[in-house]
C-alpha cells in the first residue's frame, strides 16, 4: 500500500543522506577557522537530545532524558531571541540590545532585566550550539587528539566532522566529543558527546534547521502583551545560567552570586569544587521551566548513592558523562570524571 | 478528433451529485449526529464559563498550566484550545460513529444489501460514504470553532480584540482568524485519517460497535505507546503523536514543521484506510 510506504518514508530520520563531498581540510585549519569564525545573523531550530541518565527532577524537564527543542534567532550584533516551546506553552527570551525580556506563557508574566547585566549573552549560549561548541573546543583542544573524521549533513548543510578524543593521560568518562562544523561558515552546527561504553550519544545539541542571513528585525523587539504582568527580575530570576556542559567548559554558570568554584585539574578531567554554596542553586538546572520563585525541593538521597572517604562523606550522583559528589558539609565537586578523581579533588 | 455523444451511452447509474446529496441528508437527519454536534458545541461554552468563573474568583492568579490556562483574559485562544482538547477523544468518536454507521450500521440493519444491488458503482458507493464521514468531521470541527469564537468574544473577552500568542506577541483579529482556519483544516485532515481507518474497519464487519471499540481502543493504545520511552522509535508511525501540533498556531512566528509532518502522516493513514475500504467493498458480497 502506498500509504504504508509513505509512513515508512516519513519515519526516516531527516538529513540521513549520503555524506557530502567536501574539499579536504586539516584538523588544525578547521579548528583555527572555527575559533575565528564570525557567526553573523541567523535563525534556526536547535534540538537537544539528552541521554545523560539524570533522574527527572521537579521543575527541570530538560534535565531528564528526552528531546527538547528551542527556536533561536540572532542578528549577529548581540540582539537575539530564544523560544523554548512545550506542548502547551512557551517561554520566550528576547534581548533587544537594551533590555532582556523573559516571557512565560504559563503564568503570563514578563521578567525584565537590563541587557548589560549579560544574561542575554548567557541565554543565547544556552540554546546556541555554536557558542557552546566553540567554548568546548577552545577548552579541550590542548588535552585532546583532534582529527577530521569525514563529513556529515546537519540541518541540510554540508559539514565537516571534527572529533576530539581525550589524550591517554586524561581520566574521563567521555570517549569523544564530535563537532559538526559548517563547511561554508565554519560554525559548529552540532555537538555530540559520547561516553565510554556506549555507542549512543549521551548528549547531542544541534541545529535541525538553520538559515544564515539577516532576520526580521521585529524578532528582536518585545512588547509585553495586554494583560501580562511585568516584573523587573530579582537577582536570580530570568537568568537561567549556562549550558549543561558546565563540567566540560570548566565554567559552571547559574551559580548563586558570590560562590566561586575552585577548578582542580585541566582539560577533560577538570573538576569544579564549589564550597559554601547554596546547594539548591548549584543543582539548579540552567533551563528549568518552573517559576523563578521558589527552588524545587530536592531529596538528594533519591538521586544518588552515599559515599564516604578521608575527605568526609556525601552523596554521589553519577550520569553517563559526569559525576558529582555533594558532601554533607555543603561542598560540591563535579566533573566529567569517575568517582575517584572527584574524591582526589575533594581531598586537596 | 471530436467526441460524439451517443444517446445510447447515457449513464446508467445515478449522478454522483445526487448520491452525495442523499447521503448528506441521511447523515444529517440522524438524531445522533445532531446530538453529537450539540455536545461538541458545549465544549467551548463550558471552558469559557469555567475559565471566567475561576478568573473572577482568583483575580490575582492569572494563567496556569496548559492551553486552558492561557484562555483567561485571552479569549481567542479558546477555539484552538477547545479543538485541541476535543481532538483527543471526542472528535474521533464523532467521526468513528459516522463511519461505523456508514457501512457496518447499514449492514446490521440490512439496508447495505439494497445499496450493493442498486445500479451504483461500488467505487461510487465508497466515495459517497467517505463524503458523509468527511462532512461530519468538518461540521464537528466548524461547530467548535464558531461556537468557540462566539464564546470567546461574549463570555471571556479578548485582550483588546487581539490574540496573545504563547510566545508573548500580539496578533490582530484577522490573523487570529486565519490561524484558526489553519487549525480547522489541519484537524479535519487528522479526522479524515481516523475516518478512513474507521471506514475500512466498517467495511470488514457487520457490527458498528466493533468499529467504535476498535478505533477508540486503538487511539488509547497509541496514547499508551507514546508514553513508553522504550518505544519512542515507534512515534513517527503513530497518528496521535503529532496531535500536539495544533497548539503551534498559537506560537509566533508560526512553526509549520509539526503541522505539515502530522498532516502527511494523516494522509498516509487516509491512503491506507481508503485503499482497504475500497478493496473490501469492491469484493463484498451482497
Amino acid at each position: 500500500m502506498a500509504g504504508a510506504v509513505g509512513l515508512g518514508l516519513l519515519a526516516l530520520p531527516g538529513g540521513a543522506g549520503a555524506a557530502p563531498e567536501l574539499p579536504p581540510v586539516t584538523a588544525d585549519e578547521l579548528v583555527a577557522s572555527v575559533l575565528t569564525a564570525d557567526v553573523g545573523a541567523f535563525g534556526g531550530t536547535v534540538e537537544l537530545d539528552n541521554a545523560l541518565g539524570l533522574p527527572a527532577l521537579p521543575g527541570m524537564p530538560q534535565a531528564a532524558a528526552g528531546d527538547s527543542s528551542a527556536r533561536v534567532w540572532s542578528d549577529g550584533e548581540g540582539r537575539g531571541r530564544v523560544q523554548l516551546p512545550t506542548d502547551s506553552g512557551e517561554r520566550t527570551l528576547v534581548s533587544d540590545g537594551e533590555t532582556f525580556w523573559a516571557w512565560n506563557s504559563e503564568d503570563q508574566t514578563v521578567h525584565t532585566a537590563p541587557a548589560d547585566k549579560g544574561p542575554a549573552e548567557r541565554e543565547s549560549a544556552v540554546a546556541d550550539p555554536t557558542a557552546a561548541a566553540t567554548e568546548a573546543l577552545d577548552v579541550l583542544r590542548a588535552s585532546s587528539e583532534v582529527r577530521v573524521d569525514g563529513t556529515a549533513e546537519v540541518a541540510g548543510r554540508p559539514a565537516y566532522e571534527l572529533v576530539l578524543t581525550p589524550a591517554a593521560t586524561e581520566r574521563t568518562l567521555l570517549r569523544e566529543v564530535r563537532l559538526a562544523v559548517d563547511a561554508e561558515h565554519r560554525v559548529p552546527l552540532r555537538l555530540t558527546v559520547l561516553a565510554n561504553g556506549s555507542t549512543e550519544p549521551a548528549l547531542q545539541l544541534g541545529f535541525t534547521d538553520l538559515e544564515f542571513g539577516p532576520q526580521d528585525p521585529e524578532l528582536f523587539t518585545f512588547t509585553p502583551p495586554p494583560g501580562a504582568t511585568v516584573e523587573p527580575a530579582p537577582e536570580d530570576a530570568g537568568r537561567p545560567g549556562g549550558p549543561h556542559g558546565g563540567p566540560l567548559g570548566g565554567k559552571p554558570e547559574g551559580l548563586p552570586d558570590g560562590v566561586e568554584p575552585t577548578i582542580v585539574g585541566d582539560g577533560w578531567d577538570t573538576v569544579a569544587v564549589i564550597s559554601g554554596g547554596d546547594l539548591g542553586g548549584a543543582l539548579d538546572d540552567p533551563r528549568r521551566e518552573g517559576a523563578p520563585e521558589g527552588r524545587p525541593d530536592i531529596d538528594l538521597s533519591a538521586l544518588g548513592t552515599p559515599v564516604s572517604g578521608p575527605w568526609g562523606s556525601g552523596t554521589l550522583i553519577s550520569t553517563a558523562v559526569a559525576s558529582a559528589i555533594i558532601t554533607d558539609d555543603g561542598r560540591v565537586a563535579a566533573g566529567a570524571v569517575p568517582e575517584q578523581v572527584l574524591t582526589e579533588a575533594l581531598g586537596q | 478528433m471530436t467526441t460524439a455523444v451517443l444517446p445510447a451511452a447515457a449513464p446508467r447509474s445515478a449522478p454522483l451529485a445526487r448520491l452525495l446529496g442523499s447521503e448528506l441528508t441521511w447523515v444529517l437527519r440522524r438524531p445522533r449526529t445532531l446530538v453529537m454536534l450539540g455536545v461538541l458545541a458545549l465544549i467551548p461554552i463550558v471552558i469559557a464559563i469555567g475559565v471566567t468563573v475561576v478568573a473572577d474568583e482568583f483575580a490575582d492568579r492569572r494563567g496556569g498550566p496548559g492551553l486552558i490556562g492561557a484562555v483567561a483574559g485571552n479569549g481567542l485562544v479558546l477555539p484552538v484550545a477547545s479543538i485541541t482538547l476535543a481532538l483527543a477523544l471526542l472528535l474521533p468518536m464523532a467521526v468513528t460513529t459516522a463511519a461505523a454507521d456508514a457501512i457496518a450500521g447499514e449492514a446490521a440493519s440490512g439496508t447495505l444489501r439494497g445499496l450493493l444491488l442498486a445500479p451504483v458503482g461500488r467505487l461510487r458507493l465508497v466515495v459517497m460514504k467517505a463524503f458523509g464521514v468527511l462532512v461530519v468531521a468538518t461540521l464537528a470541527v466548524l461547530v467548535i470553532a464558531v461556537v468557540g469564537v462566539l464564546a470567546a468574544l461574549v463570555v471571556v473577552g479578548a485582550a483588546d480584540g487581539q490574540l496573545v500568542t504563547l510566545s508573548g506577541t500580539t496578533i490582530g483579529l484577522a490573523e487570529a482568524m486565519g490561524r484558526l482556519a489553519v487549525v480547522v483544516v489541519w484537524t479535519v485532515g487528522q479526522l479524515a485519517a481516523v475516518g478512513a481507518i474507521a471506514l475500512a474497519l466498517s467495511s470488514l464487519t457487520e457490527h458498528p460497535m466493533v468499529v467504535l471499540a476498535a478505533v477508540l481502543g486503538g487511539l488509547i493504545v497509541f496514547g499508551v505507546l507514546t508514553a513508553v520511552p522504550a518505544l519512542d522509535w515507534l512515534q513517527p508511525y503513530l497518528l496521535t503523536s503529532g496531535w500536539t501540533a495544533g497548539a503551534d498556531v498559537l506560537r509566533d512566528p508560526m512553526p509549520w514543521g509539526g503541522l505539515i509532518e502530522s498532516s502527511l502522516r494523516a494522509l498516509c493513514y487516509t491512503a491506507v484506510g481508503a485503499g482497504l475500504a475500497t478493496h473490501r467493498m469492491l469484493r463484498r458480497d451482497a
